[in-house]
């Protein structure tokens, strides 16, 4: 299992954009993405909008991705820079 | 089936007619938007539900067989932070489609350089699964499409 700790940087956190940007990218991969709060909670389906929205990340406050499979690397990578964009 | 009420009244245009990307482009999820009526007005749940977000900007009501459905008091409105909105409800409370949730004037938005175009969006559906999507005028309350 692959995994990225990123650190949300946009002011709206993982919010509107940013959130709409990251499902997008999520759900062409062909495996299941996970996205937790990295200080506890359940991981929710990076895939899901609502569920993202839910999730409710906020500006400065760091999530873990992770991934399995082939070609998980590189969608954690992208998915990393996403997520970490100011 | 869920019915999904016109949050506030106004002018159903489409979700093309929104002037930012992840709207228009669809990237959070069909539906459509509202060009509002200015002047002081109340935005009200799209569904019976509980509200899963609320921003004084934007809200979020997920009903009870999990659709969520998005509501957006206009465009970059986030950079308010909140002036010129009220919170009518709380997050997490449980609200009937209809029920008011922010008070806000779409004359305001307009008049600090920002579109006050509504959009409102059936969440993680799929393009086909939104039918109905009306034109034109509406109140609201009045049905604005259905998510099959």
């Amino acid at each position: 299992m692959g995994e990225r700790k990123v650190t949300v940087a946009a002011e709206v956190g993982l919010h509107a954009r940013p959130a709409a940007t990251f499902v997008q990218r999520a759900k062409q991969a062909p495996m299941d993405i996970a996205v937790a709060k990295a200080h506890g909670g359940d991981p929710v389906n990076g895939k899901s909008i609502l569920a993202i929205m839910g999730l409710d990340v906020r500006q400065g406050e760091t999530v873990v991705i992770s991934a399995e499979g082939e070609g998980s690397e590189e969608v954690l990578d992208e998915l990393a820079e996403i997520a970490g964009k100011p | 089936m869920t019915t999904v009420l016109a949050p506030v009244e106004g002018a159903a245009v489409g979700l093309a007619a929104v002037p930012d990307p992840v709207f228009s482009a669809g990237m959070v999820g069909p539906g459509t938007a509202i060009d509002p009526l200015r002047g002081p007005g109340k935005a009200v749940a799209p569904i019976a539900g509980k509200i899963m977000k609320l921003h004084p900007h934007a809200y979020v009501i997920v009903g009870d067989d999990g659709k969520g459905v998005l509501v957006h008091l206009g465009i970059d409105t986030v950079q308010l932070k909140g002036e010129g909105f009220r919170l009518l409800a709380t997050e997490g409370d449980r609200v009937r489609a209809g029920q008011a949730v922010v008070a806000w004037d779409p004359s305001t938005v307009e008049a600090g350089g920002r579109s006050p175009v509504c959009p409102v969006v059936a969440l993680d559906a799929l393009s086909d699964a939104v039918t109905g999507v009306a034109q034109g005028r509406v109140h609201a309350g009045d049905e604005l499409f259905r998510w099959e």
